[in-house]
């Protein structure tokens, strides 16, 4: 097309294993690498990338989900087993990621429970699996202290570390050898910030990755798109405490005016074309893993991204 | 008394003959990491004499890796102690433990071994060790002193009994050696980085009661080469180990190591979060009022020496709230004394400016401006639920002590509302102001080597840089040279960073080696050069939040400066803000630059373009704050009538006055080398 893709840059963006297979001491029957980037994705006549994994996102207490989720899978929510089995199998879901939404109950003690669900959506899926804790700091502790250990071998990605609440998370992943979500609001300086912090703990590099926080399209993506673009930049140029790989999830598409206003026979198309919009955008801005919440945007994504890489997809857009 | 360096000497001998001695094959089970002292430091496995001995001559007859291979010789051929000793721990504890270490739920771990001479004062210790978070080993006969008199042992209770003789000691230091193995990425056989993790991260102490013999002086001495402090009570002489009385042992050996035990509630009857800082107390809904013009008040905040704070306390002098009479004025003393390892005098004024976040913190506490023109309100609100002038006390106290905790020790708080010694207090504070003001006034940029950054405003302006100096403050105004350096001190990998000058390129400008590296690294590869005192050439980006904007007037060969506060239309054409929107955003732009007001008395102001005489304009608000501190600059630097040829939005608004202006007062700007 004439433009220039050689932009100087030489950095490139560190490797993050998901999922160990028996061979490598888990139970997974797949397990990826995650980044090793030299340049933004979809580019024509570069080498490509591999392609955005999509991960389609349950809970183990459907009570915190979305309503629009709960009526198009039906009772396949209340059975975290079958969730997970149905998001390899049926939804063709490239990794599995849990909410413990269970430990969002009022003085939550039952922190067996939670080792019981890791076990379950582990024995019912092969995918490699992320985790996200707890909403509570007080009992983060244990949460994370379970699932690392229940899950020791399966080098899970666990979620989500923030700036003034990272050190359950990275002691469970530094004592289980997991991968963790270093999420920040928007801010590239933060999201070094926090990079930074962890390596201070002992959190090696190779074992996290970025979420710069997504807001749906219309409802702040811009400001998302625009982080995610500073930090890949940054990274590219050489900024190895930002070359991580990025995870997304826009779950706010969910919930916004649109959908929430929207027909009652339109709402579950329009929550959908909301995600599947959303997802893309961030993989256009270098996202590595897209995390979405309805099942059939799962093969939408993974379809629109086979067809960017093929750049067939603009000819079909002409 | 026990001669330590004797003992010492005798017991490495003794250990030195003990391990020739090995028969059996040693090994433990449930860990994957053999002897794990030895294999941390060589990467041998040891299982048998020879390699046993091959480790012991290659780290020059350790007394710690002796210890462990005639221990668990012992333990391979007695069998385990009963219970309640753990003997070895399994690697699956380990990393449970590992886990709250870096999770933060303990604080550190100490070793306690020997034969204390009292239970009580024992049990007294591991008490204190359990209520500050430590996780504590103990070996040798501290064991059934503590079972006797009733202090429960395991894992749970904190207190782990790992055996009856202090020779299981040794545990304590497989232990670490695997925390460092599997937490801190030590690698087998990299002495130097085990070394290294056991000073810097691993928070352990020991305590040493009397009874031990040779060989287990020896091999408690050995472990000071891991950076624990060794802190005795009683029967030890000589050597490195720290004598200590019961009562002071765990506070000395935590302070030693530097482990700290973090606030994380104020206990006051109301709420305190940075949530309620912008609410402000109504004259209608306020309780009492203190300062403000109203009362004498101010506040101030001291470094002590340790013996003269106790953490936490806090004292009113003079009458309470309760009879206080509701609406009136009272005169109020705020007095911090601080203690701290770290704590530097350039800290307090810093430090004593967080009493006005920390006072609005408070759900119905107020806080404005500094020093001795304070002004506090408490609410009626708050005070009918039973707030006191102590809980304000308590809140600064224990606020500080959190947002601080690797810079302060101790915190105390003095409160006086008594008319008569707040007014005696003050003339004493208002001294170390002055001081204080000497003290920051004399710093030079050519005196200090280090300057800092200030990236905190790459949220919205990314590739911009701010280099502070002692001479150029931020050009927001608000960050100092010093508040920088404490900054960087608080949050090592926060927003301020240091930046090593490094050597000359060009001194008139204020360009160095060391700042354009930095700069080109903090801008993201987009800034090559950067110099801190010209407008002209490479000046500093601009991020938004300049309190003023220096520019060129080619027209008139000199330099105008226009305030955020001014709204009207410069001689430039321009307004402050349609200025601002072309210089903003993380730019680099050649005759423009940020500045703030006080960089304007600095020496180093416009250096690189020829000094203070390139002002030629500047609104007459901006003139008259700054009238009597330039005036005196500029009589110091013999140009008394330069003040009054800088002009003002009085005599000209446009470029034409303003060159008529300049050329009737024979501005020296005129004259000098041209600006482009």
């Amino acid at each position: 097309m004439g433009y220039d893709l050689n932009f100087g840059w030489n950095g490139v963006i560190g490797q993050v294993i998901l999922g160990a297979t028996r061979a490598e001491g888990g139970t997974r029957n797949i397990s990826y690498r995650i980044g090793g980037g030299t340049t933004l994705p979809f580019l024509e006549g570069t080498p490509s990338s591999p392609l955005p994994l999509v991960a389609l996102e349950i809970c183990d207490n459907p009570e915190y989900w979305s309503p629009i989720i709960r009526n198009y899978c039906g009772d396949l929510v209340y059975s975290v087993h079958e969730w997970a089995e149905a998001a390899e199998k049926v939804y063709d879901a490239d990794l599995v990621r849990l909410y413990l939404t269970s430990t969002r109950q009022r003085n939550f003690t039952d922190i067996s429970a939670v080792g019981k669900t890791v076990e379950a959506v582990l024995s019912s899926t092969g995918l490699p699996l992320i985790i996200e804790g707890s909403n509570e700091p007080k009992i983060d502790s244990e949460v994370f202290l379970k699932c690392g250990e229940t899950a020791q071998g399966e080098r899970l990605l666990l979620g989500t570390a923030e700036a003034g609440r990272y050190r359950s998370i990275a002691a469970a992943a530094l004592a289980y050898n997991h991968s963790l979500i270093a999420q920040s609001p928007i801010d590239i300086n933060l999201a070094k910030q926090l990079n930074i912090l962890l390596r201070e703990i002992g959190v090696p590099r190779d074992h996290i990755m970025i979420d710069p926080y997504t807001g749906a399209l219309g409802y702040g993506f811009e400001y998302s798109y625009s982080a995610m673009e500073r930090i890949r930049f940054s990274a590219l140029k050489g900024d190895t405490d930002l070359a991580m790989p990025v995870i997304c999830s826009a779950i706010d598409s969910l919930t916004i005016k649109e959908v929430r206003e929207a027909e009652p026979v339109l709402q579950d198309e329009m929550a959908l074309q909301w995600e599947f919009y959303t997802g893309i955008a961030a993989a256009v801005a270098g996202a590595e893993v897209i995390c979405v919440r309805h099942p059939k945007t799962v093969g939408l994504l993974k379809k629109a991204f086979t067809c960017m890489r093929t750049s067939t997809f603009f000819s079909e857009v002409k | 008394m026990t001669d330590v360096p004797i003992a010492k000497k005798n017991g490495e001998t003794r250990l030195k003959t003990m391990i020739t001695t090995i028969k059996h094959s040693v090994s433990y089970d449930e860990t994957a990491y053999h002897l794990p002292i030895s294999f941390a430091l060589t990467g041998i496995a040891v299982h048998d004499q020879k390699a046993a001995l091959d480790v012991f001559g290659k780290t020059d007859s350790n007394p710690l890796v002796a210890s462990e291979c005639i221990l668990a010789e012992k333990t391979a051929a007695e069998g385990r102690e009963s219970a309640p000793y753990t003997g070895f721990i399994d690697d699956t504890i380990i990393r449970k433990l590992g886990y709250s270490l870096v999770d933060g739920s303990i604080l550190g771990l100490a070793l306690v071994v020997g034969s204390p001479t009292s239970a009580d004062s024992a049990s007294a210790i591991c008490r204190e060790l359990q209520e500050k978070y430590m996780l504590t080993f103990l070996a040798g006969d501290i064991v059934p002193s503590l079972s006797h008199a009733g202090v429960k042992l395991g894992l749970e209770y904190r207190l782990i009994p790992l055996g009856s003789t202090p020779a299981y000691g040794i545990h304590f230091v497989d232990i670490i050696a695997r925390v460092a193995m599997m937490f801190g990425g030590v690698t087998p056989g990299d002495i130097s980085r085990l070394l290294a993790y056991a000073k810097e991260r691993a928070k352990a102490i020991v305590i040493v009661f009397p009874g031990l013999s040779d060989q287990e002086i020896a091999f408690v001495d050995g472990m000071r080469v891991l950076g624990f402090p060794i802190l005795s009570l009683g029967d030890y002489q000589g050597g490195d180990w720290i004598p200590a009385t019961p009562e002071e042992v765990v506070r000395l050996g935590m302070e030693q190591k530097g482990i700290r035990v973090n606030i994380t509630a104020i206990p006051i009857p109301m709420g305190c979060s940075p949530a309620f800082e912008g609410k402000s107390i109504r004259k209608e809904e306020m309780y009492v009022e203190f300062g403000g013009g109203r009362s004498p008040a101010f506040e101030l905040l001291r470094m002590r020496s340790a013996d003269e704070v106790t953490d936490g306390q806090v004292t009113v002098i003079g009458p309470e709230i309760g009879t206080m009479k509701e609406g009136g004025a009272y005169p109020l003393a705020i007095i911090i004394d601080v203690v701290g390892k770290m704590m530097k005098k350039d800290y307090e004024p810093v430090l004593e400016r967080r009493i006005h976040n920390f006072v609005n913190y408070g759900e119905g506490s107020w806080h404005v401006a500094q020093r001795d023109i304070i002004w506090v309100r408490i609410s009626k609100e708050v005070v009918a639920k039973g707030v006191k002038i102590e809980h304000i006390g308590k809140l600064l106290a224990g606020k500080f002590r959190m947002d601080f905790p690797q810079l302060l020790d101790a915190v105390s708080v003095t409160l006086i509302t008594d008319e008569a010694k707040v007014l005696e207090a003050k003339n004493e504070a208002e001294k170390v102001y002055a001081e204080r003001d000497a003290r920051i006034k004399g710093m030079r940029d050519a005196d200090v080597n280090t300057y800092y950054s200030c990236t905190l405003c790459q949220t919205f302006a990314p590739n911009h840089v701010c280099v502070i100096t002692p001479e150029h403050p931020a050009l927001c105004g608000a960050i100092s040279w010093l508040d920088g350096k404490i900054a960087y001190e608080i949050a090592p990998s926060g927003a301020n960073q240091p930046i090593e000058k490094g050597a000359v390129i060009n001194a008139q400008n204020g360009e160095f080696e060391g700042v354009n590296k930095f700069v080109k690294k903090a801008s993201h590869g987009e800034i090559d050069r950067c110099s801190l005192y010209s407008v002209m050439e490479y000046p500093m980006t601009c991020c938004g939040c300049f309190e003023c904007i220096a520019l060129m007037l080619p027209e008139v060969n000199g330099i105008m400066i226009v305030n955020r506060e001014f709204k009207g239309i410069t001689p430039s054409g321009m307004t402050f803000s349609t200025l601002a929107g072309t210089i903003g955003g993380g730019a680099q732009t050649p005759g423009f630059a940020g500045i703030s007001k006080n960089y304007i008395l600095s020496d180093r102001f416009l250096q690189g373009d020829g000094g203070i005489e390139r002002l030629v304009w500047m609104p007459s608000q901006l003139k008259e704050e700054l009238k009597i501190q330039l005036i005196k600059k500029l009589a110091d630097q013999k140009k008394p009538d330069l003040f009054e040829k800088i002009a003002d939005e009085t005599i000209a608004i446009s470029i034409e006055d303003l060159i008529s202006f300049v050329e009737r007062v024979k501005h020296p700007a005129l004259t000098m080398k041209p600006l482009v």
